[in-house]
């Protein structure tokens, strides 16, 4: 399904994207190097594009030039802060990773439910850390309901989402979606989990009944000690506006939040590489994530 | 290998009236490629690959894809052969040959799935070689296209109980070697290695066909198994598999033909193995492309 996506747009932007522009290969380094997120060639043509909508408004005519713009002027904390928005927006919709999906659901999920000590407390926890306006939670809700609560008696599922943003945490409280946020659910789920509204989808109570939404801030170290005890961690985007000793900071804050045996999961195309040794990088098909080693685990092996 | 399973493989090929023969114009390639290295006849090269015309049409197509391209597009196979040497027209025509040739026959795995596999593994094996900095990384191309070859040569020799050995890995979610010990009491590594002398491939190649899941057997050809392994299961993992979902979690870094690549090249410990398999996926696009191409009619489902 991704190269699908990948197939059709490369098609229709690929003109946009001019891979041996130097500037724009610096500028590609750069936000690897910044943010841990890395533009492989198939999404080149991506960062070209957002990058030039920032080009445009700071009237800015070469890649080369926009680089020296995030490296050497004064502003360039708050410009690249405003390119990483630029390049992440419309990374927020449901079930947006059709393999990380697959993965949860015929690989890790199995794995959880059999993890020792659960039999007798019957209880998944997730924490879904910078859940924007809600729809990653609220997709991993439906998910749990199909896959644990309808085949598993007597199973609770209690999610977590977590966001720095008022505002984001009253529009998922409203749970009310319009075409953008849905266009990956099915006919089937949208008549299930949803009310039609106009032409927008409210989200149903029975989704809502497993998730608690809070206001957090990844960074506040007092409040991140009492986020303990989940068997799913998800934080996808949020990481890439963190300086290095922050994102380590908050990485460790994860993997103390996580039973072993847990697993991580950042965006798409974002890395820990060099940030934390404690996770392992755990490559499922189409899709990585990071697991904390069960006991017995410890000393390598398949995940 | 243990001696009676390549007593059983080698009685069972000659059978069923053995092997597939070496298509002639690989044997011919072989012949030219193994003079001495001032001698090899360039002039010869050329007119065999252009005697077959839809070969040659296909070669250079292959030369100037993406897993061969150059700076500049070649024309003709003079031009590819000059701009591309000796060693990387072999891989062409190699890459261009074998496709279309076993097509034909009655194979468990269909072929567009089974030589996105290898042209994958080929050129992810390449990548990961030059990534650690291992030197002639084009060397690792040939070993990666024929890794598998021992599927092909179950599929021959044992088409249904290799139809069931598929069938079962599937649907049990159990590695295919360990289903194929299981029912076949041998691997596609044991066969493919018999397939590999019959057509006398070269050593280093045979070696990491027979050992590419036994990587500390290999030999001399240890660090080339260790990079075949992870290019074939980095593949399998990012939409060049055998075209089922294989449900599983791997922890590369811990497996140990990766362990044994870092003891030996510093280069290993600074690649990012996530950003790595990031990249795959252009990759896949561009073999997927390729392959439609070769199978003009049948297309990939999974």
């Amino acid at each position: 399904m991704a190269l699908e996506t990948i197939g059709t747009q490369v098609a229709t932007d690929s003109a946009d994207a001019d891979v041996s522009d130097p500037g724009l290969l610096k500028l590609r380094d750069l936000i690897y190097r910044i943010s841990g997120i890395y533009h492989p060639d198939s999404k080149f043509y991506l960062l070209a594009t957002r990058a030039r909508r920032r080009m445009t408004e700071l009237n800015v005519a070469t890649f080369s030039q926009y680089f020296d713009q995030l490296t050497t002027h004064a502003s360039r904390d708050a410009e690249m802060r405003r390119l990483l928005n630029e390049i992440t927006i419309g990374e927020t919709y449901c079930f947006r990773s059709p393999a990380q999906v697959d993965a949860l659901v015929k690989i890790i999920l199995p794995k959880l439910l059999a993890l020792p000590g659960k039999q007798s407390l019957k209880k998944l926890r997730i924490w879904s850390a910078g859940c924007s306006t809600g729809e990653e939670p609220y997709s991993l809700s439906i998910l749990m309901m199909e896959e644990v609560l309808a085949k598993h008696a007597g199973w609770k599922v209690e999610i977590i989402a977590t966001d720095l943003n008022e505002n984001s945490i009253a529009k998922c409280n409203e749970g009310v979606y319009g075409d953008y946020a849905m266009r990956n659910v099915t006919p089937e789920r949208r008549a299930k989990y949803f009310r039609a509204e106009g032409n927008r989808f409210r989200v149903n109570d029975e989704v809502r009944a497993n998730i608690r939404f809070e206001r957090l801030n990844l960074q506040d170290q007092s409040r991140m000690l009492f986020m303990r005890g989940f068997d799913l961690v998800f934080c996808c985007n949020v990481l890439i506006y963190f300086d290095r000793p922050a994102k380590q900071r908050t990485v460790e804050h994860f993997h103390n939040a996580l039973v072993p045996g847990g697993y991580f999961f950042l965006g798409e195309c974002e890395t820990l590489f060099g940030i934390n040794d404690q996770f392992r990088l755990i490559h499922f098909p189409g899709t990585t994530g990071y697991g904390k080693p069960a006991p017995g685990e410890e000393a390598g092996g398949k995940a | 290998m243990n001696p009676a399973t390549e007593t059983l493989l080698q009685r069972r090929a000659a059978a069923l009236g053995n092997l597939p023969a070496m298509p002639s114009v690989l044997q011919s390639l072989g012949v030219c490629l193994s003079a001495n290295p001032s001698e090899v006849n360039i002039e010869r090269i050329v007119e065999l690959i252009s005697y077959d015309k839809a070969l040659a049409a296909q070669c250079l197509r292959m030369a100037n894809s993406a897993l061969f391209r150059g700076r500049a597009e070649v024309e003709s196979i003079r031009g590819a052969v000059l701009a591309l040497g000796i060693w990387r027209i072999r891989d062409v025509v190699y890459s261009s040959a074998l496709p279309n040739f076993l097509a034909g026959s009655d194979n468990c795995m269909a072929p567009p799935v089974f030589w996105r596999h290898a042209l994958g593994t080929a050129l992810v094996s390449q990548h990961l070689a030059q990534r650690l900095a291992i030197p002639n990384p084009d060397r690792f191309y040939l070993a990666g296209l024929l890794h598998d070859i021992g599927i092909i040569a179950n599929s021959l020799l044992f088409r249904d109980e290799f139809a069931r050995v598929l069938h079962r890995a599937e649907t049990s979610e159990t590695p295919l070697c360990e289903v194929e010990q299981q029912v076949l009491g041998f691997t596609h590594c044991e066969s493919g290695r018999i397939l590999a002398d019959t057509w006398r491939l070269p050593r280093e190649v045979a070696s990491v066909i027979e050992y590419h899941h036994h990587v500390r057997a290999a030999g001399d050809s240890v660090e080339m198994s260790c990079v075949i392994y992870l290019a074939d299961l980095l593949c399998r993992l990012r939409g060049m598999g055998y075209g089922y979902y294989e449900a599983r979690g791997f922890d590369l870094a811990s497996e140990e033909p990766w362990l044994i690549l870092q003891s030996k090249y510093a280069a290993a410990k600074e690649l990012d193995l996530a950003r790595f398999t990031f990249e795959l996926d252009q990759r896949a696009v561009e073999v997927q492309e390729l392959i439609n191409e070769i199978f003009k009619d049948k297309r990939i489902v999974n």
